[in-house]
Protein backbone atom coordinates (compact mmCIF):
# COMPACT_ATOMS: atom_id res chain seq x y z
CA UNK A 1 0.00 0.00 0.00
CA UNK A 2 3.06 2.24 0.15
CA UNK A 3 2.42 3.84 -3.22
CA UNK A 4 -1.23 4.65 -2.51
CA UNK A 5 -1.87 8.24 -3.34
CA UNK A 6 -3.46 10.62 -5.76
CA UNK A 7 -1.03 11.55 -8.51
CA UNK A 8 2.15 13.00 -6.96
CA UNK A 9 0.38 13.35 -3.64
CA UNK A 10 1.22 10.64 -1.17
CA UNK A 11 -1.68 10.09 1.20
CA UNK A 12 -1.15 10.26 4.95
CA UNK A 13 -1.59 6.92 6.72
CA UNK A 14 -5.06 7.83 7.96
CA UNK A 15 -6.36 8.73 4.50
CA UNK A 16 -4.76 5.60 3.05
CA UNK A 17 -6.82 3.51 5.44
CA UNK A 18 -9.92 5.56 4.68
CA UNK A 19 -9.43 5.05 0.96
CA UNK A 20 -9.01 1.29 1.43
CA UNK A 21 -12.21 1.26 3.51
CA UNK A 22 -14.09 3.28 0.91
CA UNK A 23 -13.00 0.93 -1.86
CA UNK A 24 -14.14 -2.06 0.21
CA UNK A 25 -17.49 -0.39 0.97
CA UNK A 26 -18.10 0.37 -2.70
CA UNK A 27 -17.47 -3.27 -3.59
CA UNK A 28 -19.91 -4.28 -0.85
CA UNK A 29 -22.40 -1.81 -2.34
CA UNK A 30 -22.00 -3.33 -5.80
CA UNK A 31 -22.52 -6.83 -4.36
CA UNK A 32 -25.58 -5.71 -2.44
CA UNK A 33 -26.99 -3.97 -5.52
CA UNK A 34 -26.50 -7.09 -7.64
CA UNK A 35 -28.67 -9.03 -5.18
CA UNK A 36 -31.22 -6.21 -4.92
CA UNK A 37 -31.58 -5.71 -8.66
CA UNK A 38 -32.08 -9.45 -9.19
CA UNK A 39 -34.65 -9.75 -6.39
CA UNK A 40 -36.65 -6.73 -7.51
CA UNK A 41 -36.52 -7.87 -11.13
CA UNK A 42 -38.01 -11.23 -10.15
CA UNK A 43 -41.07 -9.58 -8.57
CA UNK A 44 -41.34 -6.59 -10.91
CA UNK A 45 -44.81 -7.39 -12.26
CA UNK A 46 -46.79 -4.58 -13.81
CA UNK A 47 -46.21 -2.01 -11.08
CA UNK A 48 -44.83 1.27 -12.37
CA UNK A 49 -43.53 2.14 -8.89
CA UNK A 50 -41.60 -1.13 -8.76
CA UNK A 51 -40.19 -0.41 -12.21
CA UNK A 52 -39.06 3.04 -11.08
CA UNK A 53 -37.46 1.60 -7.94
CA UNK A 54 -35.73 -1.06 -10.04
CA UNK A 55 -34.33 1.53 -12.44
CA UNK A 56 -33.12 3.57 -9.51
CA UNK A 57 -31.34 0.48 -8.18
CA UNK A 58 -29.78 -0.07 -11.60
CA UNK A 59 -28.60 3.56 -11.66
CA UNK A 60 -27.13 3.12 -8.20
CA UNK A 61 -24.46 0.96 -9.81
CA UNK A 62 -22.99 3.99 -11.57
CA UNK A 63 -21.57 6.01 -8.64
CA UNK A 64 -19.68 3.09 -7.02
CA UNK A 65 -18.27 2.04 -10.40
CA UNK A 66 -17.34 5.64 -11.23
CA UNK A 67 -15.68 5.96 -7.83
CA UNK A 68 -13.64 2.80 -8.27
CA UNK A 69 -12.49 3.83 -11.75
CA UNK A 70 -11.79 7.42 -10.69
CA UNK A 71 -9.62 6.57 -7.68
CA UNK A 72 -7.66 4.16 -9.87
CA UNK A 73 -7.12 6.77 -12.58
CA UNK A 74 -6.36 9.54 -10.10
CA UNK A 75 -3.41 7.52 -8.79
CA UNK A 76 -1.54 7.94 -12.05
CA UNK A 77 1.33 10.35 -11.87
CA UNK A 78 1.27 13.55 -13.90
CA UNK A 79 3.20 13.28 -17.16
CA UNK A 80 4.12 15.71 -19.95
CA UNK A 81 0.82 15.08 -21.70
CA UNK A 82 -1.20 15.41 -18.49
CA UNK A 83 0.76 17.95 -16.45
CA UNK A 84 -2.01 18.35 -13.88
CA UNK A 85 -2.36 14.62 -13.31
CA UNK A 86 -5.59 12.68 -13.54
CA UNK A 87 -7.49 14.06 -10.59
CA UNK A 88 -10.21 15.45 -12.80
CA UNK A 89 -11.33 11.89 -13.52
CA UNK A 90 -13.39 12.32 -10.35
CA UNK A 91 -15.17 15.35 -11.80
CA UNK A 92 -15.77 13.65 -15.12
CA UNK A 93 -17.19 10.60 -13.35
CA UNK A 94 -19.36 12.83 -11.22
CA UNK A 95 -20.80 14.50 -14.31
CA UNK A 96 -21.42 11.19 -16.10
CA UNK A 97 -23.28 9.81 -13.07
CA UNK A 98 -25.35 12.99 -12.78
CA UNK A 99 -26.34 13.01 -16.45
CA UNK A 100 -27.45 9.37 -16.18
CA UNK A 101 -29.66 10.29 -13.23
CA UNK A 102 -31.18 13.28 -15.00
CA UNK A 103 -31.93 11.23 -18.12
CA UNK A 104 -33.57 8.35 -16.30
CA UNK A 105 -35.43 10.64 -13.91
CA UNK A 106 -36.92 12.54 -16.84
CA UNK A 107 -37.77 9.35 -18.70
CA UNK A 108 -39.54 7.91 -15.66
CA UNK A 109 -41.51 11.10 -15.04
CA UNK A 110 -42.81 11.04 -18.62
CA UNK A 111 -43.44 7.28 -18.46
CA UNK A 112 -45.28 7.37 -15.12
CA UNK A 113 -47.04 10.64 -15.85
CA UNK A 114 -48.48 9.32 -19.12
CA UNK A 115 -49.70 6.19 -17.29
CA UNK A 116 -51.47 8.41 -14.81
CA UNK A 117 -53.04 10.61 -17.49
CA UNK A 118 -54.12 7.63 -19.61
CA UNK A 119 -55.66 6.08 -16.51
CA UNK A 120 -53.78 2.82 -16.89
CA UNK A 121 -54.85 0.35 -14.24
CA UNK A 122 -51.87 -1.78 -13.17
CA UNK A 123 -52.57 -5.52 -13.00
CA UNK A 124 -50.83 -7.61 -10.39
CA UNK A 125 -51.77 -11.26 -10.32
CA UNK A 126 -50.79 -14.27 -8.28
CA UNK A 127 -47.55 -15.99 -7.48
CA UNK A 128 -47.01 -19.58 -6.46
CA UNK A 129 -44.37 -20.07 -3.82
CA UNK A 130 -43.81 -23.18 -1.67
CA UNK A 131 -47.11 -24.63 -2.90
CA UNK A 132 -49.06 -21.54 -1.84
CA UNK A 133 -50.85 -19.25 -4.25
CA UNK A 134 -50.97 -15.66 -3.06
CA UNK A 135 -51.01 -12.11 -4.36
CA UNK A 136 -47.71 -11.04 -5.97
CA UNK A 137 -48.10 -7.61 -4.36
CA UNK A 138 -47.32 -9.10 -0.94
CA UNK A 139 -44.04 -10.45 -2.29
CA UNK A 140 -43.21 -7.07 -3.86
CA UNK A 141 -43.78 -5.24 -0.59
CA UNK A 142 -41.82 -7.89 1.31
CA UNK A 143 -38.82 -7.57 -0.99
CA UNK A 144 -38.88 -3.77 -0.80
CA UNK A 145 -39.10 -3.87 3.02
CA UNK A 146 -36.13 -6.23 3.07
CA UNK A 147 -33.89 -4.03 0.93
CA UNK A 148 -34.98 -0.66 2.32
CA UNK A 149 -32.62 -0.28 5.25
CA UNK A 150 -29.15 -1.70 4.46
CA UNK A 151 -28.30 1.12 1.98
CA UNK A 152 -29.03 3.69 4.68
CA UNK A 153 -26.33 2.24 6.92
CA UNK A 154 -23.90 1.81 4.04
CA UNK A 155 -24.61 5.42 3.05
CA UNK A 156 -23.91 6.74 6.52
CA UNK A 157 -20.61 4.90 6.66
CA UNK A 158 -19.61 6.21 3.23
CA UNK A 159 -20.50 9.78 4.18
CA UNK A 160 -17.81 9.82 6.88
CA UNK A 161 -15.23 8.49 4.45
CA UNK A 162 -16.24 11.01 1.78
CA UNK A 163 -15.51 13.84 4.19
CA UNK A 164 -12.04 12.56 4.99
CA UNK A 165 -11.11 11.80 1.40
CA UNK A 166 -12.73 14.95 0.05
CA UNK A 167 -14.35 12.81 -2.62
CA UNK A 168 -17.49 14.22 -4.20
CA UNK A 169 -18.47 11.08 -6.09
CA UNK A 170 -18.37 9.14 -2.85
CA UNK A 171 -20.38 11.92 -1.24
CA UNK A 172 -23.03 11.84 -3.98
CA UNK A 173 -23.20 8.07 -3.70
CA UNK A 174 -23.55 8.18 0.08
CA UNK A 175 -26.20 10.87 -0.17
CA UNK A 176 -28.25 8.75 -2.60
CA UNK A 177 -27.88 5.62 -0.47
CA UNK A 178 -29.07 7.49 2.58
CA UNK A 179 -32.28 8.47 0.81
CA UNK A 180 -32.80 5.00 -0.65
CA UNK A 181 -35.34 3.92 1.94
CA UNK A 182 -37.71 6.58 0.58
CA UNK A 183 -37.70 4.81 -2.77
CA UNK A 184 -38.41 1.46 -1.14
CA UNK A 185 -41.17 2.93 1.00
CA UNK A 186 -42.57 4.78 -2.02
CA UNK A 187 -42.89 1.60 -4.04
CA UNK A 188 -44.43 -0.20 -1.05
CA UNK A 189 -47.04 2.55 -0.78
CA UNK A 190 -47.64 2.27 -4.55
CA UNK A 191 -48.15 -1.49 -4.47
CA UNK A 192 -50.17 -1.23 -1.26
CA UNK A 193 -52.33 1.35 -3.04
CA UNK A 194 -52.98 -1.08 -5.89
CA UNK A 195 -54.00 -3.64 -3.29
CA UNK A 196 -56.52 -1.20 -1.88
CA UNK A 197 -58.02 -0.69 -5.33
CA UNK A 198 -56.41 2.73 -5.82
CA UNK A 199 -55.03 2.24 -9.31
CA UNK A 200 -53.48 5.74 -9.40
CA UNK A 201 -51.41 5.17 -6.24
CA UNK A 202 -48.86 3.15 -8.21
CA UNK A 203 -48.21 5.79 -10.86
CA UNK A 204 -48.21 8.51 -8.19
CA UNK A 205 -45.59 6.61 -6.17
CA UNK A 206 -43.57 6.09 -9.36
CA UNK A 207 -43.72 9.84 -10.03
CA UNK A 208 -42.43 10.49 -6.52
CA UNK A 209 -39.51 8.11 -7.06
CA UNK A 210 -38.80 9.56 -10.52
CA UNK A 211 -38.85 13.04 -9.00
CA UNK A 212 -36.27 12.06 -6.41
CA UNK A 213 -34.03 10.56 -9.11
CA UNK A 214 -34.29 13.75 -11.17
CA UNK A 215 -33.59 15.89 -8.10
CA UNK A 216 -30.46 13.88 -7.30
CA UNK A 217 -29.38 14.17 -10.91
CA UNK A 218 -29.82 17.94 -11.13
CA UNK A 219 -28.11 18.53 -7.80
CA UNK A 220 -25.14 16.41 -8.82
CA UNK A 221 -24.96 17.80 -12.34
CA UNK A 222 -24.81 21.27 -10.89
CA UNK A 223 -22.09 20.34 -8.42
CA UNK A 224 -20.07 18.49 -11.08
CA UNK A 225 -20.30 21.33 -13.60
CA UNK A 226 -19.32 23.87 -10.95
CA UNK A 227 -16.20 21.87 -10.14
CA UNK A 228 -15.29 21.45 -13.79
CA UNK A 229 -15.78 25.21 -14.17
CA UNK A 230 -13.12 25.71 -11.47
CA UNK A 231 -15.45 27.24 -8.94
CA UNK A 232 -13.54 28.04 -5.78
CA UNK A 233 -12.76 24.93 -3.76
CA UNK A 234 -15.67 23.96 -1.57
CA UNK A 235 -16.05 21.39 1.19
CA UNK A 236 -16.89 17.82 0.12
CA UNK A 237 -20.64 18.51 0.42
CA UNK A 238 -20.45 21.90 -1.35
CA UNK A 239 -21.83 23.50 1.81
CA UNK A 240 -19.18 26.19 2.25
CA UNK A 241 -15.83 27.36 0.86
CA UNK A 242 -13.10 24.95 1.89
CA UNK A 243 -11.32 26.33 5.00
CA UNK A 244 -7.88 25.18 3.86
CA UNK A 245 -7.61 27.98 1.30
CA UNK A 246 -8.10 30.57 4.00
CA UNK A 247 -5.54 28.76 6.17
CA UNK A 248 -2.97 28.94 3.40
CA UNK A 249 -3.55 32.70 3.06
CA UNK A 250 -3.18 33.20 6.81
CA UNK A 251 -0.03 31.15 6.89
CA UNK A 252 1.52 33.16 4.06
CA UNK A 253 0.48 36.50 5.54
CA UNK A 254 2.14 35.57 8.82
CA UNK A 255 5.52 35.12 7.14
CA UNK A 256 7.93 37.97 7.97
CA UNK A 257 8.71 38.83 4.35
CA UNK A 258 5.08 38.88 3.22
CA UNK A 259 2.97 42.01 3.32
CA UNK A 260 -0.18 40.49 1.87
CA UNK A 261 -1.24 37.22 0.29
CA UNK A 262 -4.24 35.80 -1.52
CA UNK A 263 -4.86 32.46 -3.22
CA UNK A 264 -7.16 30.95 -5.72
CA UNK A 265 -7.73 27.22 -5.47
CA UNK A 266 -9.43 24.80 -7.77
CA UNK A 267 -10.68 21.46 -6.69
CA UNK A 268 -9.01 18.91 -8.91
CA UNK A 269 -10.93 16.15 -7.17
CA UNK A 270 -9.38 14.97 -3.89
CA UNK A 271 -6.51 17.48 -4.08
CA UNK A 272 -6.39 21.20 -4.71
CA UNK A 273 -4.35 23.11 -7.18
CA UNK A 274 -3.54 26.41 -5.48
CA UNK A 275 -2.05 29.57 -6.90
CA UNK A 276 -0.93 31.84 -4.10
CA UNK A 277 -0.07 35.44 -4.86
CA UNK A 278 2.18 37.14 -2.33
CA UNK A 279 3.11 40.81 -2.05
CA UNK A 280 6.58 41.07 -0.44
CA UNK A 281 7.21 43.81 2.12
CA UNK A 282 8.68 46.86 0.47
CA UNK A 283 12.44 47.10 0.14
CA UNK A 284 12.84 43.50 1.06
CA UNK A 285 14.49 41.19 -1.37
CA UNK A 286 12.70 37.93 -1.90
CA UNK A 287 15.08 35.02 -2.04
CA UNK A 288 14.45 31.74 -3.71
CA UNK A 289 14.85 30.08 -0.33
CA UNK A 290 12.00 32.21 1.09
CA UNK A 291 9.61 31.17 -1.62
CA UNK A 292 10.68 27.56 -1.37
CA UNK A 293 10.22 27.56 2.41
CA UNK A 294 6.79 29.17 2.10
CA UNK A 295 5.77 26.51 -0.38
CA UNK A 296 6.91 23.68 1.89
CA UNK A 297 5.18 25.32 4.85
CA UNK A 298 1.89 25.59 2.99
CA UNK A 299 2.13 21.99 1.83
CA UNK A 300 2.59 20.85 5.40
CA UNK A 301 -0.78 22.35 6.33
CA UNK A 302 -2.86 19.64 4.69
CA UNK A 303 -2.38 16.71 2.34
CA UNK A 304 -4.78 18.29 -0.13
CA UNK A 305 -2.38 21.23 -0.53
CA UNK A 306 0.18 19.55 -2.69
CA UNK A 307 0.25 21.28 -6.01
CA UNK A 308 0.83 24.86 -4.91
CA UNK A 309 2.66 27.62 -6.74
CA UNK A 310 3.77 30.82 -5.05
CA UNK A 311 3.88 33.90 -7.18
CA UNK A 312 5.44 37.11 -5.84
CA UNK A 313 3.52 40.11 -7.23
CA UNK A 314 3.41 43.86 -6.77
CA UNK A 315 -0.26 43.85 -5.88
CA UNK A 316 -2.87 41.15 -5.49
CA UNK A 317 -5.02 40.32 -8.52
CA UNK A 318 -8.61 41.52 -8.21
CA UNK A 319 -10.18 38.06 -7.77
CA UNK A 320 -8.12 37.00 -4.81
CA UNK A 321 -8.34 40.48 -3.33
CA UNK A 322 -12.12 40.17 -3.27
CA UNK A 323 -12.00 36.90 -1.41
CA UNK A 324 -9.94 38.60 1.31
CA UNK A 325 -11.63 38.05 4.68
CA UNK A 326 -11.79 41.78 5.44
CA UNK A 327 -13.39 42.57 2.09
CA UNK A 328 -15.35 39.42 1.49
CA UNK A 329 -18.14 40.46 3.87
CA UNK A 330 -19.19 43.07 1.34
CA UNK A 331 -18.91 41.01 -1.78
CA UNK A 332 -20.38 37.77 -0.43
CA UNK A 333 -23.49 36.81 -2.38
CA UNK B 1 -32.96 18.89 9.65
CA UNK B 2 -33.39 17.04 6.36
CA UNK B 3 -33.66 13.73 8.17
CA UNK B 4 -36.37 15.12 10.44
CA UNK B 5 -38.45 16.13 7.42
CA UNK B 6 -37.83 12.72 5.90
CA UNK B 7 -38.92 10.84 8.99
CA UNK B 8 -42.07 12.96 9.10
CA UNK B 9 -42.82 11.95 5.51
CA UNK B 10 -42.23 8.32 6.46
CA UNK B 11 -44.55 8.46 9.44
CA UNK B 12 -47.26 10.18 7.40
CA UNK B 13 -46.96 7.62 4.58
CA UNK B 14 -47.15 4.73 7.02
CA UNK B 15 -50.16 6.25 8.75
CA UNK B 16 -51.95 6.70 5.42
CA UNK B 17 -51.08 3.13 4.37
CA UNK B 18 -52.28 1.65 7.65
CA UNK B 19 -55.40 3.82 7.68
CA UNK B 20 -56.34 2.75 4.19
CA UNK B 21 -55.66 -0.91 4.97
CA UNK B 22 -58.16 -0.62 7.80
CA UNK B 23 -61.07 0.26 5.53
CA UNK B 24 -60.47 -2.21 2.68
CA UNK B 25 -62.68 -5.27 2.67
CA UNK B 26 -60.62 -7.42 0.31
CA UNK B 27 -56.94 -7.17 -0.38
CA UNK B 28 -56.16 -6.78 -3.21
CA UNK B 29 -59.35 -4.94 -4.16
CA UNK B 30 -60.81 -4.22 -7.62
CA UNK B 31 -60.92 -0.52 -8.56
CA UNK B 32 -64.13 -1.24 -10.55
CA UNK B 33 -65.47 -3.93 -8.21
CA UNK B 34 -65.57 -6.75 -10.79
CA UNK B 35 -65.30 -9.70 -8.40
CA UNK B 36 -68.03 -8.32 -6.12
CA UNK B 37 -70.35 -7.75 -9.07
CA UNK B 38 -69.92 -11.14 -10.76
CA UNK B 39 -70.01 -13.22 -7.56
CA UNK B 40 -73.60 -14.42 -7.36
CA UNK B 41 -74.31 -12.35 -10.49
CA UNK B 42 -73.46 -12.57 -14.18
CA UNK B 43 -70.01 -13.15 -15.64
CA UNK B 44 -69.85 -11.57 -19.10
CA UNK B 45 -67.41 -13.66 -21.14
CA UNK B 46 -66.18 -12.71 -24.60
CA UNK B 47 -65.51 -15.78 -26.73
CA UNK B 48 -63.56 -15.86 -29.96
CA UNK B 49 -63.86 -19.29 -31.64
CA UNK B 50 -60.51 -21.05 -31.87
CA UNK B 51 -60.41 -24.81 -32.57
CA UNK B 52 -60.70 -27.20 -29.66
CA UNK B 53 -60.28 -24.36 -27.14
CA UNK B 54 -63.38 -22.34 -27.90
CA UNK B 55 -66.32 -23.17 -30.17
CA UNK B 56 -69.65 -21.50 -30.74
CA UNK B 57 -72.68 -23.01 -32.51
CA UNK B 58 -75.05 -20.89 -34.62
CA UNK B 59 -77.65 -20.93 -31.85
CA UNK B 60 -75.21 -19.54 -29.26
CA UNK B 61 -74.09 -22.76 -27.57
CA UNK B 62 -70.47 -22.47 -26.31
CA UNK B 63 -68.16 -25.46 -25.95
CA UNK B 64 -64.48 -26.32 -25.80
CA UNK B 65 -61.66 -26.80 -23.27
CA UNK B 66 -61.65 -23.18 -22.16
CA UNK B 67 -65.42 -22.98 -22.06
CA UNK B 68 -65.47 -25.91 -19.64
CA UNK B 69 -62.89 -24.15 -17.45
CA UNK B 70 -64.83 -20.87 -17.44
CA UNK B 71 -68.05 -22.67 -16.58
CA UNK B 72 -66.36 -24.40 -13.68
CA UNK B 73 -64.88 -21.08 -12.51
CA UNK B 74 -68.27 -19.38 -12.76
CA UNK B 75 -69.71 -22.19 -10.67
CA UNK B 76 -67.05 -21.65 -8.01
CA UNK B 77 -68.14 -18.03 -7.52
CA UNK B 78 -71.81 -18.79 -8.06
CA UNK B 79 -72.08 -16.76 -11.27
CA UNK B 80 -74.17 -17.18 -14.42
CA UNK B 81 -72.41 -16.73 -17.75
CA UNK B 82 -73.45 -14.38 -20.55
CA UNK B 83 -71.49 -15.38 -23.68
CA UNK B 84 -70.58 -12.69 -26.21
CA UNK B 85 -69.09 -13.88 -29.49
CA UNK B 86 -66.75 -11.69 -31.52
CA UNK B 87 -63.33 -11.21 -33.03
CA UNK B 88 -60.41 -10.91 -30.62
CA UNK B 89 -59.92 -7.22 -31.32
CA UNK B 90 -63.58 -6.42 -30.84
CA UNK B 91 -63.71 -8.39 -27.59
CA UNK B 92 -60.54 -6.75 -26.26
CA UNK B 93 -62.04 -3.32 -26.91
CA UNK B 94 -65.17 -4.32 -24.99
CA UNK B 95 -63.00 -5.71 -22.18
CA UNK B 96 -61.19 -2.36 -21.99
CA UNK B 97 -64.46 -0.45 -22.00
CA UNK B 98 -65.68 -2.55 -19.11
CA UNK B 99 -68.57 -4.26 -20.92
CA UNK B 100 -66.89 -7.69 -20.60
CA UNK B 101 -65.31 -9.40 -17.58
CA UNK B 102 -63.24 -12.05 -19.33
CA UNK B 103 -62.07 -12.95 -22.84
CA UNK B 104 -61.16 -16.45 -24.04
CA UNK B 105 -60.20 -17.72 -27.48
CA UNK B 106 -57.18 -20.02 -27.32
CA UNK B 107 -54.95 -17.07 -26.34
CA UNK B 108 -51.33 -17.80 -25.46
CA UNK B 109 -48.83 -15.94 -23.32
CA UNK B 110 -47.38 -14.57 -26.58
CA UNK B 111 -50.62 -12.65 -27.09
CA UNK B 112 -50.16 -9.08 -28.34
CA UNK B 113 -53.08 -8.01 -26.11
CA UNK B 114 -51.00 -7.82 -22.92
CA UNK B 115 -51.01 -4.00 -23.11
CA UNK B 116 -54.76 -3.83 -23.11
CA UNK B 117 -55.74 -6.64 -20.76
CA UNK B 118 -54.48 -8.54 -17.73
CA UNK B 119 -53.15 -11.81 -19.13
CA UNK B 120 -53.48 -14.66 -16.62
CA UNK B 121 -50.75 -17.09 -15.73
CA UNK B 122 -50.71 -20.02 -18.20
CA UNK B 123 -53.19 -22.71 -17.18
CA UNK B 124 -51.97 -25.33 -19.63
CA UNK B 125 -49.14 -26.02 -22.04
CA UNK B 126 -49.33 -27.88 -25.34
CA UNK B 127 -46.66 -28.67 -27.88
CA UNK B 128 -47.69 -27.85 -31.42
CA UNK B 129 -45.86 -27.80 -34.74
CA UNK B 130 -44.79 -24.20 -34.00
CA UNK B 131 -43.43 -25.00 -30.55
CA UNK B 132 -44.62 -24.83 -26.96
CA UNK B 133 -47.88 -22.93 -26.48
CA UNK B 134 -48.82 -21.64 -23.02
CA UNK B 135 -52.53 -20.94 -22.86
CA UNK B 136 -53.93 -17.96 -20.99
CA UNK B 137 -57.15 -15.97 -20.53
CA UNK B 138 -57.59 -12.19 -20.57
CA UNK B 139 -59.10 -10.31 -17.63
CA UNK B 140 -59.74 -6.55 -17.37
CA UNK B 141 -56.71 -4.41 -16.52
CA UNK B 142 -56.17 -3.71 -12.84
CA UNK B 143 -59.09 -5.76 -11.47
CA UNK B 144 -56.70 -7.54 -9.18
CA UNK B 145 -59.12 -9.27 -6.81
CA UNK B 146 -60.88 -10.83 -9.81
CA UNK B 147 -57.55 -11.69 -11.46
CA UNK B 148 -56.24 -13.33 -8.30
CA UNK B 149 -59.48 -15.34 -7.84
CA UNK B 150 -59.32 -16.52 -11.46
CA UNK B 151 -55.62 -17.41 -11.29
CA UNK B 152 -56.15 -19.29 -8.02
CA UNK B 153 -58.86 -21.33 -9.73
CA UNK B 154 -56.77 -21.95 -12.85
CA UNK B 155 -53.66 -22.95 -10.88
CA UNK B 156 -55.68 -25.39 -8.77
CA UNK B 157 -57.13 -27.08 -11.85
CA UNK B 158 -53.83 -26.91 -13.75
CA UNK B 159 -53.22 -29.60 -16.32
CA UNK B 160 -56.90 -30.54 -16.31
CA UNK B 161 -57.43 -30.74 -20.09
Amino acid sequence: MSDVGFGETALPQRQKETLAKAIRLEWITIGFLAVTVTLVFLVLGNSQAMKAAWIEDLLSFIPPIVFLIAVRLARRKPNPKHPYGFHRSVGVGHLVAAVALVTMGTFLIVDSGSGLIMGEHPSIGSVELFGQVFWLGWLMMGVMALIALPPVFIGRAKMKLARELHDKVLYADADMNKADWMTALGSMVGVGGIGLGLWWADAAAALFIAGSILKDGLKNARAAVEDLMDTRAMTFDDAKPHPIVHKVDEYLRALPWVADAGSRARDQGHVFHIESFVVPRSRRKVSLADVEAAREGARALDWKVDDIVIIPVKELPRVVEESHPAKSERSRR
Amino acid sequence: MMSRIRSKIAIAALAVALGLTGCATTFPADPEGTLDRVSGGTLRVGISPNGEWTQMTDDGEASGIEVDLVEEFAGSIDADIAWVEGSEERLMTQLEEGSLDLVIGGLTDQSPWSDRSAITKPFTEVTTSTGLEKHVMAAPMGENAFLLELERFLLNTEGAP
